[in-house]
């Protein structure tokens, strides 16, 4: 049986996406001056990783609901969505920030060049509303590996 | 050279591959799909493969196909009609396909198809109909 839609707010995800690129980058540029900015990407992973399983715990979008939102800094842009797909490519993004995590100390170049391939994709999506990790959950779904 | 720039360097190769690979999986499916054939109809229609996951389909897709106006548009959920999706090769959502009124497919289009890049490929269809009558 095909799960019902409900109304997922765009500007959450939106915000998410922006909290991502502008965290990674302020850990790969700001790396380059303060090494220790780096923690920044484990850091995120776990933000990610939570928010995935505990949508309260989701930083950026409880940012998006409690501050911006209500202060009229970002519209609400509602729309009738199916949240699993998103959660699903946050859940992968956080996946992969902790490879690149575990990567920063042995293989410092991998790390950082699998966060910033989190980053690109995240730009992608917000810019271009194309989301990587949805199509794997499309793909997964196809192959009856989840329930898409 | 520093970590970062070797990293935006990787980074920037496989973005390069992705792109690559991308744009030769859908060449390749595109050949695939265009040997289907669906049911015959009077005028040309549009196959529209969603699925309730897709996002852009409801955001983007959807009110570019409402412009096309009265063309017809079969909507096929891709993962309950799993077999028509394969045939068509249909690796990613949303893909439309315009069909020739002789329900030959003449154009495939794997993610979002603007209303224009629509209207235009219906015409096409339409002409090639009007030149098979006309020969």
């Amino acid at each position: 049986m095909a799960a019902a839609l409900t109304t997922v707010d765009h500007s959450a995800l939106k915000v998410n996406q922006a909290g991502i690129v502008v965290t990674v980058l302020v850990a790969f540029i700001g790396g380059l001056f303060f090494t220790p900015l780096l923690f920044l990407i484990p850091l995120l992973a776990i933000v990610l990783l939570l928010g995935t399983f505990v949508p309260q715990a989701a930083l950026f979008k409880q940012l998006y609901f409690r501050v911006l939102k209500p202060a009229g800094i970002v519209k609400p842009r509602p729309v009738q969505d199916r949240p699993e797909p998103h959660n699903f490519a946050q859940g992968l993004g956080g996946v992969f920030l902790v490879v690149a995590s575990a990567l920063l100390l042995p293989l410092q170049v991998a790390g950082l060049a699998l966060a910033l391939l989190v980053a690109v994709l995240a730009f992608v999506n917000l810019a271009f509303g194309y989301c990587l990790g949805c199509q794997i959950y499309f793909q997964l779904g196809k192959r009856g590996l989840i329930r898409a | 050279m520093s970590p970062q720039l070797w990293a935006l360097a990787v980074a920037g190769i496989v973005v390069l591959a992705a792109a690559l690979f991308e744009l030769v999986r859908a060449s390749r499916a595109r050949r695939a799909a265009l040997i289907c054939e669906g049911a015959p109809s009077p005028d040309p229609y549009i196959l529209y493969f969603t699925g309730e996951g897709c996002t852009v389909c409801r955001t983007h897709q959807e009110p570019a196909l409402a412009k096309l106006g009265g063309v017809r548009i079969d909507k096929v959920d891709a993962i309950v009609q799993r077999d028509l999706a394969e045939s068509f090769h249909v690796y990613t959502l949303p893909t439309t396909v315009v069909m020739c009124s002789n329900g030959k497919a003449l154009h495939v289009n794997y993610g979002y198809a603007s209303a224009r890049k629509l209207e235009g490929q219906l015409a096409e269809a339409r002409s090639a109909i009007g030149a098979s009558v006309t020969a």
